[in-house]
Formats: structure tokens, sequence, C-alpha cells
């Protein structure tokens, strides 16, 4: 039973159609307080982190070991005040981070989170789609970037959000060709393939082991589409000063901040469902979630270290390896899928 | 910000876009005007002049034992190595010679002076390229040389630490044992550093082939130092022209004859393991001996007067420094001329960044090795 339904069950003293209100409304809240406090986990890991692979300490003033420096640092970017370029083409200017953070929220929305004990299933939505779904999600974030790129008029966003498309052109096609490969694969054992908790029930032993191509180009692909280093062309600090974001400040740019490590949460959750098996595990009926958090964890920690250690790839250099090599390992991956389904059964 | 237009003077619809002044990766205040084809640039020109402080000509107006102060600040980062540069043509002109101990701990402190100049510069070219971590592991080895100058002379970077004749004040043990642990641990952390960089295949991609400058170009443009060292001409002030008492070390000069950035990138890198042997050999050779040439005593010090004119020239961090002065007979020089590295070094920035893309506009200027200071005085 989703979690709307048992909403309204609890909400049946106000009668049908109130109840149906309070539970989305309620449902919706609940979402966006998992997502902040998910962002911010994120950011104080990563801060962390960092500080500790750079030798360094990180925040520990505020609050204990610095845990509510995030929030104090939120506080800051709202009290700051946004400054809006003369030449801005206005209601994309406006509309860019809210785009983001929309795609971002709604991709969250479709995932599906598994069983925690006493709260049942968390799964929000879910529907016989869901992967295209979810990929349609995915899909609304670029287009942000593009746009707040293109209307804050300034070279430097503009090569930015050139940059940017070069490189979701380059890494989706391969991205999506993997996921074909998975539905093909999960085609031979339910009826529902593109349902995201069926991908997920069939994969008695986890996609990235026969998949093991697969996970590796749908993981370069989703860090490339997180923007991080070092598929970071798109707001490259020390050549573009901040790419699409340049000429953001306050809250607007925070929620780019949030978008860039919402994405990477983001893409380490759909990588763990769709290659590792999400939420299966041992009494993953009471411990679901919990199998999905250290997944993706491990997985965002991972993609931290690679951002801390290797420099920017050069832009040609990437549109390379998306078309040259990514391409060609995704269409031997489906090739490898397709003699695994109808050759092996597995 | 200004919007972007097709100028008609350029016809064929570049951009023109202005990196700097104010920009993460020109170090400091260059400003950069770039003629964009999308991503290509095809033409570079750098302006100069933001960090203008006027510096020669403030020397000439003060005594010569004030002038130190300035010369401090055009190379902040390799400081030592001004105040080496600018004696060695103060003291030839007013014939004052340092005593030996006090020439020996001159080549100890310009060397550590070098080994921190050339760790920002690998810290820096890093952010430059967008690796954030090696950054700090050397900075934390600058740390303990700025540690040592603390203990030294009292400040970090701009040390003002040499006067004329001598230091402002000796070695002591704890100095002497401090160097001797830096120098005995520092190898192996810069070996881990060199590994950040050098076992990423993206960082070699990003370096290997880029930026190839080729010798004569490099002489025409007047490019000294790592960078010319870096093109397959082993020139170095300290072997071609000894002074202080680097004919009495033996070190190497390393040359690379690929030409690219990651030519230079090894170049400096040697330096460093270099400077530390000069320094190993330096702290066991000191000589006892006072550390100031008694005809330049604190009190007399703003009466010197020079006359004649000297050029003095020295191997600093990024090339070769040269000092030019003129005295008059007086208390104060006639005329101050600095011939800095780094400024001849950049003209050669429009060259190598001609058809090559943003990120590696960037990484080329990364490797010049740029410290305004220096480049407007």
């Amino acid at each position: 039973m989703s979690i709307l339904l048992r909403l309204q069950s609890l909400f049946s003293i106000f009668g049908h159609y109130l109840s149906f209100i309070l539970a989305y409304l309620f449902e919706t809240i609940f979402m966006i307080v998992f997502v902040m406090v998910s962002l911010i986990a994120v950011i104080y890991l990563f801060r962390k982190y960092m500080a500790r692979v750079q030798l360094r300490i990180g925040p520990n003033r505020v609050g204990k070991f610095g845990l509510l420096q995030l929030i104090a640092d939120s506080l800051k970017l709202v009290g700051k005040e946004s400054v809006l370029p003369r030449g801005r083409d206005d209601m994309p200017f406006r509309m860019a981070p809210i785009i983001i953070f929309l795609g971002l929220i709604m991709s969250f929305a479709i995932i599906p989170y598994g069983s925690l004990y006493w709260a049942g299933s968390l799964t929000i939505t879910d529907s016989d789609v869901s992967v295209l779904l979810l990929f349609a999600a995915l899909a609304i974030m670029p287009i942000g970037e593009l746009l707040a790129g293109i209307s804050s008029k300034n070279k430097y966003a503009v090569v930015g959000a050139l940059r940017g498309v070069a490189k979701d052109i380059s890494f989706e096609i391969p991205m999506m060709i993997s996921v074909l490969a998975l539905v093909m694969m999960a085609s031979a054992r339910t009826s529902t393939p593109l349902n995201l908790i069926s991908l997920v029930s069939v994969q008695f032993i986890p996609y990235g082991i026969p998949q093991i191509i697969g996970l590796g180009v749908f993981f370069i692909a989703m860090v490339a589409r997180a923007s991080y280093s070092p598929f970071d062309m798109g707001e490259s600090d020390s050549e573009l000063v901040a790419g699409h974001s340049t000429e953001y400040s306050g809250m607007r740019f925070g929620m780019f901040y949030m978008g860039m490590f919402g994405s990477i949460f983001l893409g380490s959750m759909i990588v763990s469902i769709l290659y590792l098996g999400a939420y299966n595990g041992p009494f993953s009926g009471d411990l679901g979630f919990i199998y999905l958090l250290i997944k993706s964890g491990i997985l965002v920690i991972l993609a931290f270290t690679i951002w801390l250690s290797v420099p920017r790839i050069r832009i040609d250099k990437f549109v390379n390896l998306g078309w040259k090599y990514l391409l060609p390992a995704s269409v031997i991956n489906l090739v490898i899928a397709g003699i695994l389904t109808l050759g092996l059964g597995i | 910000m200004t919007e972007i237009t097709k100028s008609k003077d350029f016809g064929n619809g570049w951009v023109e876009l202005n990196i700097g002044p104010q920009h993460p990766s020109t170090h400091g205040v260059l400003r950069l005007k770039v003629k964009l084809d999308g991503e290509i640039i095809r033409e570079v020109e750098p302006v100069i002049g933001y960090l203008h402080r006027n510096a020669e000509k403030i020397c000439e107006l003060d005594y010569y034992c004030d002038s130190l102060i300035y010369f401090d600040r055009m190379d902040y980062v390799g400081a030592m190595n001004m105040e080496v540069g600018y004696l060695e043509a103060a003291e030839k002109l007013l014939g004052i010679p340092p005593p030996e101990r006090v020439q020996w701990i001159r080549v100890i402190m310009a060397e550590l002076s070098r080994i921190a100049a050339h760790l920002v510069w690998a810290g820096a070219f890093g952010l430059d390229l967008g690796m954030l971590t090696p950054f700090f592991y050397c900075f934390i080895e600058r740390e303990k040389i700025l540690r040592i100058f603390t203990e030294t002379c009292g400040t970090r970077q701009e040390t003002n630490y040499m006067s004329i004749g001598g230091v402002y004040q000796d070695f002591n043990d704890k100095i002497v044992y401090d160097i001797e642990e830096f120098i005995e641990q520092f190898p192996k952390k810069l070996g881990v550093i060199f590994d950040a960089y050098v076992k990423n295949d993206i960082f070699i991609s990003r370096n290997k082939g880029i930026g190839i400058l080729e010798p004569e170009v490099a002489i025409d443009y007047g490019v000294t130092g790592p960078m010319l060292r870096a093109s397959g001409i082993d020139y170095d002030v300290r072997k071609a022209e000894p002074y202080l008492v680097y004919d009495k070390v033996n070190f190497d000069i390393p040359v690379s004859y690929k030409k690219d950035n990651l030519a230079r990138f090894l170049v400096r890198f040697e330096e460093m393991r270099q400077s530390i042997k000069i320094i190993q050999q330096a702290i066991k050779k000191i000589p006892d001996g006072p550390y100031f040439n008694p005809k330049a005593k604190k009190s007399l010090m703003i009466r010197l007067r020079g006359e004649g004119e000297t050029y003095a020239r020295t191997e600093s961090p990024k090339g070769e420094f040269g000092v030019y002065l003129v005295g008059d007979g007086g208390v104060k020089p006639y005329r101050v001329r600095v011939r800095s590295p780094s400024f001849k070094n950049l003209s050669i920035l429009p060259v190598l960044a001609k058809d090559v893309m943003i990120a590696d506009l960037v990484a080329i200027s990364g490797t010049i090795d740029l410290v305004f200071g220096e480049v407007d005085r």
C-alpha cells in the first residue's frame, strides 16, 4: 500500500475528498523535507570528506561537529541580495533555478525507496512506466541549465551552456542504451519491465554483475549529469568562472548548488536501483530503505573521491569519450544483454 | 554584464571575451582579451598594469638599504630570491662584499624560497586544471618553509631578511635543525604530490603536447627560467654566471626537450629536488664567521654612497632576474631598473595560446608561472 493511501486512511475522519487533499499535502511536505535533509546530509558529508582528504578539518564551529553549518549557510544565502543582471531575459532567468529544483524533486518522487520496518513502503508514486517517467524527469534539469546560460546574457554563461549541451548529448545516448539493456533483461522475468519496482524485484543477482559494462557507462553518465569533476566542463570554475550560473547570486545560486549535490545523490540512488539491487538484501522488508541509503552513500563517496582526485577533462575529449567509447561500449553491452536473456535465460 | 554582440570589427563572428582581471585562474590581476570562435581561441592579448605600484621609482626615492622591501613585494612568493637579486647589484655598486657565511646563508634561504615558490605554482596549476586536492598538500609543505622563515626573520612571506653586506640575524641551532629536518622529509612528500599529478591520465592528456614552445621562439621573446629549460636550452644563471657560492655546490640543471606543458611541469619539480640537493650541501659546508660586513653597520647604513652603474643577474624561481642600478654618488640610487622574468615570460602567451581551446589557455597560462607583483612592479 502506498504512502498516500496510508495517509488518506489516517485522515479519513475528515471525509473522502478532504482526506485525499490532506494526504497529498502531507506527502508533498514529507518528500520535500526528505529531499532537503538528504541534500544537507550529502553536502555535510562532502565537506567533511573533502576536508579529510585535503588534510583539513572542515566545518566544526556551528553546532556539534559543524552539523548546523549548512543551515547557517543557507540562511545566509536567503538573506543575501539576489543581483539581477540588467540585460537578462527576465522570465527564463528567474525560472531556470526553479526548473532545476523542480526536475530534482520530481525525480525524487518517482524513485522506489523500499520499506522501513514500521513505516512500511516509502515509495511515493508508482507507475507501470516509471523508468520512462524517471528519465523524463531527469531530462528537465539540463533545460534549466541551458535557460540559465542563455538568459543571463553573459559570455561565460553562454559558453558554459553550450558546453553543457554538448556534454548532455554525448552521454545521454549511451546512458539510455544501457538502460534499454536492463529493460531487455528484465522483460524475461516480468511483464512490466518498465516499472522500477519490478525491475528491482527481478534482481536476484544485482544487474551490476552481468551488466558490468552497463554499470560503468551508467555511472560515468550519472557523474557527468551531476556536473562533477572530471566532467564539470559546464561550470568549470577555473575557466568559465561559474559557467551557466555565473550571474546568479543569493538563493537562486543556492538552488543551483543544491541541484548539483541533489543530482549526485539522485544519480547514486538510480545507479543502485538499476544495477545494485536497491533495497534488496536480508530482511529487506524491514531494512530496505537502509540498504538503499547505504548503497547510494557508497556511490556518493566514490563520486566525491573521483571529484577530489582528478583534473577536469577537456570538452572535446569528453565528446570523444562519449561517442567513441561509451556509445560502442553500451551497444556491446546491449548485445551481451540480448545473449544473456535469449541464449542463457538469466 | 555586457551583451553578446558579434562585433563588426572582426567580421568573422568572433566573440570577444574578457578574462580577468577578476577571474579564478588569472593568478592575480591578469586581464586577457580573448577572441573566441566557439570554444577555440583565435587571439589573446594580455593586458597588464593592474598591480603597478611604481616600485622602481619609489626605490629611486629611498636610501639603498630601504629599497629591499619593494623587492620583497615583487615576486612575493619567492621573496628571498628577489632580495638576493637586489643585493647582488647594490653590494657591487656600493663595494661592500658580504662575508663568506652570509653567502652560504643566502644560498640556503634563496633555495628554500625557490622551493616555496614552486610549491605555490604546483598547487595553483592543479587548481587551474580543476584539481583541488594537491593544492593543500603543496601548501602544507610550503608552510613548513614559512615556519623556518618565521624563525629566521620574523615574517612569513615578505621576509626582508637580508640587508646590505649581511643578513638581519644569524642562523641559530634551531634553524639549522629545522632546515635539516625539512630537507630530510621533503623529497618523500614531494613524491606524493608528484604522483598525484603524473599518475593521472587526464592530467597527462591535458598537458602532453599542449603549448609547445620552440627554443628559437623562446630566445626571441627573452623567455628564461624553467620555461626556457623546458624548451631544451640549458641556461641557468646559477651555472652560467655563478653568483654567491653556487660554484661551490654540486647540482644539475634539469632540461627537457619536449617543449610542452608537461615538460615545464617536470622541470619545475626536478628543480625542487635539485634545490634540496643544494641545501643539503650548503647546510654542511656553512662556515663560521660574522654575519654582516662591518662596513655596513646598521647606524651607517643610510649614509652608504654609490657611484657608477651596475647590472646583476640572478636566477629567480621564474627565470633570470636582473637589477640595473645607477648611482650618482648620493645616498639614493639615480636609477633602478628591474628585468623581471615573469614579464618577459608572459609576452609568449599570445604565441602559445593561438588556436587552442579555453581550457588549454588556462593550462598554458598556468605553466608560465605568473606572479603579478613582478610583472607590473
